[in-house]
C-alpha cells in the first residue's frame, strides 16, 4: 500500500518559492490502477517522484508497504527502488547504447539474478509486451510505442510491487496510447502490480478505475468508477 | 562486467570525440617518452665520454690531492705508484690500471699561445683503460719521446696538423718554468670537449721529467671488469690501499655535471607536466560533456536502483578506456619516434657550433630508450584519464534523481 500524509513540496528557483504540493493525502491499495490527473503544473510529477524516492518532500510522510521513506538513507532508497518500484517515463528514457534486451536486463543485473534464469525471463517479458522480434534493436531503431513497451518491460521485469508511470502516453499518438494503456491494464490484472500514473489526457483517465485529480498542489477530486462502468 | 560493457558502448557513442581526446593524450605522452629518451641519451653519452677518456671507472689519488675539479697541485702527488699497484694485485674485479700525470700548461705554435691541460700517459697501459686509440682521426698514437696528441679543435684553433711542431710550457714542481718542443703525431676526435679542445697528451716519462716529479704520478685510473659493481670494488680498494690514498668513482669526480643533469631532469619534468595538463584539460572537457549530456540518463539509472558508486564506476571505466587508447597510441608514437633518434641521432652541431659547453659531449645526441619508463608513462596516462573523470561524475551523482531526470 502507498499512503501520503499531508505532503508538501516547495521548489525554490532563485529567490522565488514555488509550492508544488500543498498537503496531499492519498491512499492507494495494492493492485490498484490509479490515474493522478490534472493540468500541467498541478503537482502530478512531483507527487510520483516523491512516492518513487526520486525526490524528497519539504514536509509530510510517505509510507510504502508500511515503511516511512523519509527515514531511509539514500542507499536504502536506492535499494527500495531496485527491489520494489518500476518506473515508466514520458520520454521512455531507455539507455541509447543498449538493445531492447539489454535495457530490460539492467534491473536484473542490479538484483544479481542468475544468468540461466535471466535469459528466459527477459525473452518472455519482451514477448509479453509484444516485442519478441525486436529484442536486438537499439532505441533509435524503434518507434515511440515500441520504446515505451521496452520501458514497461524494464519496469516490470523485476516483479515490483509498484509501477510509477509519469505521463506514459504523452509522447504517443492516440492509437498507440490506447495499446500501451491496454497493455498496462492487462499486466496490472495479471501480475497484481499497483500502477500509479500521471496524466492530463482524458483517454488515460477513461482507462483507469480510480482518478485522483490535483489542482495547484491539492487533491480536488477522488473518483472511483463502479466495476463494469469503465 | 556488465558495467564495463555499457561503458565500452558509451565510449563509442561519439567516436570522433573519443578519438580526438585519445589523440590529445597520446601527443602529451609521446612527447614525454621522446624527451626522456633524449635525456637518457645525453646522460649516457656524457657518462661514456667521462669513463672512456677522462677518469676510467675509478681513480686513486694520494691523500689530499683531489680537492676540487680542475686543480692540479704538484705537491700532493702519488710518489710511488708501483707500490700502490702492488697493494691492489689481489683485488678482484679490476680489468686494467693505468697511471696518468695531469698538469696545467700552455702550448705555443710560435705565434699564439693557449692554456691546455697537459697529460702524460703510459701508452701501453693507457690503451687498456681508455679508448684514446680509437679516437685518432689523423696520424698515429704516441710512439716515442717528443710525440704529442692533440684534439681536432685545438689543432684547428692553432693551425696545427700531423707533423707540426709545438712548444709545451709549464712550471715544474719547484716553480721553475720548463718547456719542450714536441711534434704532433696524431689528432684525436673524442666527442669530449675537454679532449678535443684543451688537451695535449705526451709520454708519461716526458711529463715526469718536465715537472721534475721523479716516478710520481697524479692518479691511477682503473677499468673495472663489471661496471655495475663499482661500489663493491671501491670498498675493496679503499681497504687495500690504506689511508694514504683516496679512491673516487667517476660519478663522484663529476658530481657537478650530474647536478646539471638533475636540473635538466627537473626542467624536463616541468615541460612534461605542462604537456600533461594540456592533455588532461582535453579529457576533462570530454568527460564533462559526456557527464553533462547524460545527466538525465544518470537519473534513469538511479531510478532503476543504481547506486552512486555504480554510476561513478561506469564513468571511471569510460575514462579508463579512453586513457588506455590514448596511452597505447602515445607510447607507440613516442617509441617509434625515439627509435629513430636512438639509431640516427639528432645533430645539434650546426646550432651550437664551437660554443663552450659544460657537458662532456658533442652535439650529436643519440637517444637511449628506457622500457620501464615506457610502462610508467603508459600507466600514468591511464591514471590521469581516470582521475580527471572523478570530478564531473561525483558532482552529477550528488543530484537528487528527480533533478537529474529534469536536467536539460
Amino acid at each position: 500500500m502507498v499512503q501520503t500524509i499531508n505532503l508538501y513540496k516547495d521548489y525554490r528557483i532563485g529567490k522565488v518559492l514555488f509550492p508544488a504540493l500543498r498537503g496531499v493525502d492519498v491512499k492507494i491499495k495494492d493492485g490498484e490502477f490509479t490515474a493522478i490527473a490534472g493540468p500541467s503544473g498541478s503537482g502530478k510529477t512531483t507527487l510520483l517522484n516523491i512516492i518513487g524516492c526520486l525526490d524528497i518532500p519539504t514536509k509530510g510522510d510517505v509510507l510504502i508497504n508500511g515503511t516511512n521513506i523519509n527515514q531511509l538513507t539514500s542507499k536504502e532508497k536506492a535499494s527500495l527502488r531496485r527491489n520494489e518500484i518500476g518506473f515508466v517515463f514520458q520520454t521512455f528514457n531507455l539507455i541509447p547504447v543498449l538493445t531492447a534486451y539489454e535495457n530490460v536486463e539492467i534491473p536484473l543485473i542490479l538484483l544479481e539474478t542468475e544468468a540461466s534464469r535471466k535469459k528466459d525471463t527477459i525473452t518472455s517479458m519482451l514477448e509479453e509486451v509484444g516485442l519478441g522480434e525486436f529484442i536486438n534493436r537499439r532505441p533509435n531503431e524503434m518507434s515511440g510505442g515500441q520504446q515505451q513497451r521496452v520501458a514497461i518491460a524494464r519496469a516490470l521485469i523485476k516483479n515490483p510491487s509498484i509501477v510509477l508511470a509519469d505521463e506514459p502516453t504523452a509522447n504517443l499518438d492516440s492509437t498507440t496510447a490506447k495499446e500501451i494503456l491496454g497493455l498496462m491494464q492487462e499486466l496490472n490484472e495479471k501480475h497484481k502490480t499497483t500502477f500509479i500514473f500521471s496524466t492530463h489526457d482524458q483517454l488515460v483517465m477513461d482507462f483507469s478505475r480510480r482518478t485522483v485529480s490535483l489542482r495547484d498542489g491539492k487533491v480536488v477530486e477522488d473518483k472511483t468508477k463502479k466495476r463494469g462502468s469503465g | 562486467m556488465k558495467l564495463l560493457h555499457i561503458a565500452w558502448r558509451n565510449v563509442f557513442r561519439h567516436t570522433r570525440r573519443t578519438l580526438i581526446t585519445a589523440a590529445a593524450i597520446s601527443v602529451g605522452l609521446s612527447a614525454m617518452v621522446f624527451m626522456n629518451t633524449m635525456m637518457n641519451g645525453v646522460d649516457k653519452m656524457a657518462s661514456r665520454n667521462i669513463i672512456d677518456y677522462e677518469t676510467g671507472h675509478l681513480e686513486i689519488f694520494a691523500q689530499g690531492y683531489y680537492r676540487e675539479e680542475g686543480a692540479f697541485p704538484l705537491d700532493t702527488i702519488m710518489q710511488d705508484p708501483a707500490l700502490v699497484i702492488g697493494k691492489m694485485k689481489d683485488v678482484s674485479g679490476i680489468k686494467a690500471i693505468s697511471p696518468r700525470v695531469k698538469f696545467q700548461a700552455s702550448i705555443s705554435n710560435g705565434i699564439d699561445e693557449l692554456p691546455v691541460l697537459g697529460m702524460g700517459i703510459d701508452i701501453a697501459k693507457d690503451a687498456e683503460v681508455f679508448a684514446l686509440t680509437n679516437a685518432i682521426v689523423d696520424g698515429a698514437y704516441l710512439q716515442r719521446e717528443g710525440d704529442v696528441l692533440i684534439g681536432k679543435d685545438l689543432a684547428g684553433d692553432m693551425d696545427l696538423e700531423v707533423g707540426s711542431f709545438l712548444t709545451i710550457i709549464t712550471k715544474d714542481r719547484n716553480g721553475t718554468y720548463n718547456a719542450y718542443d714536441l711534434t704532433v703525431s696524431g689528432i684525436i676526435n673524442t666527442g669530449h670537449p675537454l679532449f678535443d679542445r684543451n688537451i695535449a697528451i705526451l709520454l708519461i716519462e716526458q711529463a715526469q721529467e718536465l715537472l721534475a716529479i721523479g716516478h710520481g704520478v697524479t692518479e691511477l685510473s682503473i677499468r673495472a671488469s663489471n661496471e655495475n659493481r663499482l661500489d663493491d670494488l671501491k670498498k675493496n680498494l679503499v681497504a687495500e690501499v690504506g689511508e694514504d690514498y683516496e679512491v673516487f668513482s667517476w660519478k663522484e669526480l663529476n658530481a657537478a655535471i650530474f647536478e646539471v643533469s638533475g636540473f635538466k631532469r627537473a626542467g624536463q619534468f616541468i615541460i612534461a607536466l605542462v604537456v600533461v595538463i594540456i592533455a588532461a584539460v582535453g579529457i576533462i572537457n570530454t568527460m564533462l560533456m559526456a557527464v553533462m549530456e547524460r545527466i538525465p540518463e544518470i537519473g534513469t539509472l538511479k531510478a532503476m536502483g543504481f547506486s552512486n558508486s555504480g554510476i561513478v564506476r561506469m564513468f571511471i571505466y569510460e575514462g579508463g578506456i579512453i586513457g588506455i587508447f590514448g596511452s597505447l597510441l602515445g607510447c607507440l608514437i613516442g617509441f617509434l619516434v625515439s627509435l629513430y633518434f636512438v639509431y640516427v641521432g639528432l645533430d645539434f652541431s650546426e646550432f651550437f657550433g664551437n660554443m663552450d659547453i659544460v657537458y662532456p659531449m658533442k652535439f650529436i645526441i643519440k637517444g637511449e630508450l628506457d622500457y620501464l619508463m615506457l610502462l610508467y608513462v603508459f600507466l600514468f596516462g591511464i591514471f590521469v584519464s581516470v582521475f580527471v573523470t572523478l570530478w564531473p561524475v561525483q558532482k552529477a551523482t550528488k543530484l537528487q534523481p528527480a533533478d537529474a531526470l529534469r536536467h536539460v
